[in-house]
C-alpha cells in the first residue's frame, strides 16, 4: 500500500494498542483515543481525494466535531475521577470487581 | 384286600391319636393338656402303630398311597398325598417309641420348668411335623413338614430364652437350615417348571440334569449338618436335653437323609451326584469325629457323634443303598437318644455339671445310667450283634467291596476308629477313674420316670438291629463274600480306636499339662470353621452391599458424575475465571485487542 495508507493504518493500530495496553494513567488512554480519532480524520480526509467522491467530503468535519465532544467528555470524566479518587491511576477504577 | 384296608385304617389311627392334644383343648375347657396327657397320648399312639407295622411285614405289601385333594376354591386344589411304604411305616413306631421315652424322661428332667405343658406341646408339634415329612408323597407336603421341624427346632433350642447363647444357637440353626432350604426350593421349582409335578413317584429315574439333585443335596447338607453347613448342630446343644435327644439325634437331623432316601431313584443314575454325596459324607464324618475327640462337654461329644453318624448315612446314600441308610437311621435313633438321656441323667445328678473332666467314678453311684451309657457307646461303636452292628458293619462292608473313591473309604474307616476313641474316652472319663466331683452332689436316679425310659431304649439298642433286619426284605443283594481282612475291617478299626482311647485316658491321668500342638488346636477349635466363615460371610455381603448401594450409586453417580458433579465442574470453571474479572478496564480492552488481532490474522 502507499505510504499514506501505511501511515494512518499504523497510527491507528498503534494508538488502539496503546489504548488497550495502557499502564497507569487514564490520560494516556485518552491521548491514545485522540490519536486514533486523528488518524481516522486523516484517513477520511484523503479518501474523497483518492476516490474523487466529493459527496463524502463532509465526513471529516463530522468526525472532528464528534471527536472534540468526546475529548471533552473524556477530560470531564478524568477530572471527576481525579477529584474523587485523588489521582487518575487506573487501578483505582475497580468498582465493578467482584 | 381286607389286610390292606385294615392296614390303611390302622395307619391312620396313630396319626389321629397324635393330633388329639392339638384339637381337644380347643373344643372344650375341661380337656386342657398336661404333660402326662401328652406322654400317654404318644404311648398309646406307639402301641397302636405296632399293628400296621406287623400287618405290613406279614402281608408283604410294597406301598400304599393315599390321595386326597383339598379343594380350596374352584381351581385351586391342594394335593394331600400320603405314602405308606417300608420307610414311613417303620419310622413311625420307632419315632413314637423314642419320643415316648424322651417325654417320660422330660417329666423328670424338666419338672421344675414353669411352662412344662408348652414344652411338651412343642415337642408334640415337632413330632407331628416330622411324621408329615415322613409320610409325604409329594414335595409340597414334605416341604410343610420340613419347615415345621425347622421352626420347632428354633423354638425348642431357644427354650431358655433368657440365655444369650441359646438365642444365638437357635438363630444359627435357623440360618443354616435356611441355606439348605434354598436347595430344596430350587429343586421344587425345577420339578414344577420342568416336570410339572411334585409327586415323588412321577419324578423320573432316567438320566436327568444334575441341577435338582444338587438342590436336594444342598437341602440335606443344611438339615443333616454335613460339612459346610454343620456348625448349628453342636451349637444346638444349648437347648434342653430332651430337645437334643429328640431333635438333634434321632429325628430332625435325619430329615435331610430321609429326603435323599425318598428321592434316591433320581440319584441312582447320576454318578456325579452319588460321588458328591459320598465325599461330602466322608468328609463330614471324619471332621465331626475329629472335633469330638477334643471335646470336654458331654453333650457336645454326643452331638459331634450324631454329626459323624449323619455323615456315615450320607456315605451310604452315596453308595446307592437307601435301605441301608434307613436301617442306620432306625438303629441310630435308639442308641443316640439313649446316650442323650443318660447324659441328661448324669447332668442332673451332678447338679448341672456337663464337663467330663469333672466327672469320674460314676459307675458305682449311678449304676443304671452308666450301664446304659456303656450299652449305648458299644452300640455306637458297632459292637457285634448290638443294634449299631447291623447297620454300621454292613455299611463298612459295602464300602470295602464297592468301586468307589478311595479317599472316601479311608476317611470313613478313620472316622470309625475315631468313633471308638471318643466314645471310650467319654465312658472312661465319666464312669471310671478317680472321682473328680465336688463332695456334695444331688445324685439320685431312683425315680421310675428316669429309669424306665433309659432301660427301654437300652433294650431297643440291643434288640432293634436284629428285629429290623429280620423282618425287612432287602432290595439289593448285600455283599456276601469278601476277604477276611475286609470282613473284619470295621472291627479292627474300632479296636484300633479303643487302643488309642485307652492311651489317651492313661495320658490324662498323669499330671502333665497337655501340649498344644497344631493338631490338637485344630480339633478343639472345631477346625476354625466357625471363625473363618461366620465373620467373612456377613462382612463380604455387607461390604458388597455398601459398595453397590452407597459407593456406586450414591457417591459416584449422584455426586461425582451426576448433578453435583456438573455443579462442581461449573464451579471450578467459575473460580478460575473470577480472577480475570477484576473490574479493571485494562483487562477488557486487552482482551478486546487480542481478539481483534486473532481475527485479523485468521482472516488473512
Amino acid at each position: 500500500m502507499s505510504t499514506l495508507h501505511l501511515s494512518f493504518y499504523s497510527a491507528f493500530t498503534l494508538s488502539s494498542l496503546g489504548l488497550a495496553f495502557h499502564r497507569t494513567h487514564l490520560v494516556a488512554a485518552l491521548l491514545c483515543l485522540e490519536s486514533m480519532l486523528l488518524s481516522m480524520y486523516i484517513a477520511l480526509s484523503t479518501w474523497p481525494v483518492e476516490t474523487q467522491m466529493t459527496s463524502s467530503a463532509l465526513l471529516p468535519m463530522l468526525t472532528l466535531t464528534f471527536s472534540a465532544c468526546e475529548a471533552g467528555t473524556g477530560l470531564a470524566l478524568l477530572v471527576a475521577s481525579s477529584r474523587t479518587h485523588g489521582s487518575d491511576h487506573l487501578h483505582n477504577l475497580n468498582l465493578l470487581q467482584c | 384286600m381286607e389286610t390292606q384296608l385294615l392296614l390303611n385304617s390302622c395307619m391312620l389311627t396313630p396319626m389321629m391319636i397324635i393330633l388329639m392334644p392339638t384339637l381337644l383343648p380347643l373344643l372344650s375347657k375341661s380337656l386342657q393338656n398336661s404333660p402326662l396327657i401328652i406322654t400317654h397320648t404318644i404311648k398309646s399312639a406307639f402301641l397302636t402303630s405296632l399293628l400296621p407295622l406287623t400287618l405290613f411285614m406279614y402281608s408283604g405289601t410294597e406301598s400304599i398311597t393315599l390321595c386326597w385333594e383339598w379343594k380350596f376354591i374352584m381351581n385351586f386344589k391342594i394335593p394331600i398325598s400320603l405314602k405308606i411304604d417300608q420307610y414311613s411305616i417303620m419310622f413311625l413306631p420307632i419315632a413314637l417309641f423314642v419320643t415316648w421315652s424322651i417325654l417320660q424322661f422330660a417329666l423328670w428332667y424338666m419338672a421344675s420348668d414353669p411352662h412344662l405343658t408348652k414344652f411338651f406341646f412343642y415337642l408334640m408339634l415337632f413330632l407331628i411335623a416330622m411324621l408329615i415329612l415322613t409320610i409325604a408323597n409329594n414335595m409340597f407336603l414334605l416341604f410343610i413338614g420340613w419347615e415345621g421341624v425347622g421352626i420347632m427346632s428354633f423354638l425348642l433350642i431357644g427354650w431358655w430364652q433368657g440365655r444369650a447363647e441359646a438365642n444365638t444357637a437357635a438363630l444359627q440353626a435357623v440360618l443354616y437350615n435356611r441355606i439348605g432350604d434354598i436347595g430344596l426350593i430350587l429343586s421344587m421349582a425345577w420339578f414344577a417348571t420342568t416336570l410339572n409335578t411334585w409327586e415323588m413317584q412321577i419324578l423320573p429315574s432316567t438320566q436327568m440334569s444334575i441341577f435338582p439333585l444338587l438342590g436336594l443335596i444342598l437341602a440335606a447338607t443344611g438339615k443333616s449338618a454335613q460339612f459346610g453347613l454343620h456348625p448349628w448342630l453342636p451349637a444346638a446343644m444349648e437347648g434342653p436335653t430332651p430337645v437334643s435327644a429328640l431333635l438333634h439325634s434321632s429325628t430332625m437331623v435325619v430329615a435331610g437323609i430321609f429326603l435323599l432316601i425318598r428321592t434316591h431313584h433320581m440319584l441312582a443314575t447320576n454318578q456325579a451326584a452319588l460321588t458328591l454325596c459320598l465325599c461330602l459324607g466322608a468328609l463330614s464324618t471324619l471332621f465331626a469325629a475329629t472335633c469330638a475327640i477334643m471335646q470336654n462337654d458331654i453333650k457336645k461329644i454326643i452331638a459331634f457323634s450324631t454329626s459323624s453318624q449323619l455323615g456315615l448315612m450320607m456315605v451310604t446314600i452315596g453308595l446307592n443303598l437307601p435301605q441301608l441308610a434307613f436301617l442306620h437311621i432306625s438303629t441310630h435313633a435308639f442308641f443316640k437318644a439313649m446316650l442323650f438321656l443318660c447324659s441328661g441323667s448324669i447332668i442332673h445328678s451332678l447338679g448341672g455339671e456337663q464337663d467330663i473332666r469333672k466327672m469320674g467314678g460314676l459307675q458305682k453311684t449311678l449304676p443304671i445310667t452308666t450301664s446304659c451309657l456303656t450299652i449305648g457307646n458299644l452300640a455306637l461303636m458297632g459292637t457285634p450283634f448290638l443294634a449299631g452292628f447291623y447297620s454300621k458293619d454292613l455299611i463298612i462292608e459295602n464300602l470295602n467291596t464297592s468301586y468307589l473313591n478311595t479317599w472316601a473309604l479311608l476317611l470313613t474307616l478313620l472316622a470309625t476308629s475315631f468313633t471308638a476313641t471318643y466314645s471310650l474316652r467319654m465312658t472312661l472319663l465319666v464312669q471310671t477313674g478317680p472321682v473328680r466331683l465336688p463332695p456334695i452332689t444331688p445324685m439320685n436316679e431312683n425315680s421310675p420316670t428316669i429309669i424306665y425310659p433309659i432301660t427301654r431304649l437300652a433294650l431297643g439298642s440291643i434288640m432293634a438291629g436284629l428285629l429290623i433286619t429280620s423282618f425287612i426284605v432287602p432290595t439289593k443283594t448285600l455283599p456276601m463274600t469278601m476277604p477276611t481282612l475286609t470282613k473284619t475291617a470295621a472291627i479292627s478299626a474300632t479296636i484300633l480306636g479303643i487302643i488309642m482311647a485307652t492311651e489317651l485316658t492313661n495320658m490324662t491321668h498323669t499330671l502333665t499339662q497337655p501340649k498344644q500342638t497344631n493338631i490338637t488346636n485344630f480339633s478343639s477349635m472345631l477346625g476354625f470353621f466357625n471363625y473363618l466363615t461366620h465373620r467373612t460371610a456377613s462382612t463380604s455381603l455387607l461390604t458388597n452391599g455398601q459398595k453397590i448401594a452407597s459407593h456406586l450409586i450414591d457417591y459416584s453417580w449422584y455426586k461425582k458424575m451426576g448433578p453435583e458433579g456438573l455443579a462442581d465442574l461449573q464451579l471450578s470453571a467459575a473460580k478460575t475465571s473470577t480472577l480475570l474479572h477484576n473490574g479493571l478496564i485494562k483487562a477488557y480492552l486487552g482482551s478486546f485487542a487480542l481478539s481483534i488481532l486473532i481475527i485479523i490474522l485468521y482472516s488473512h
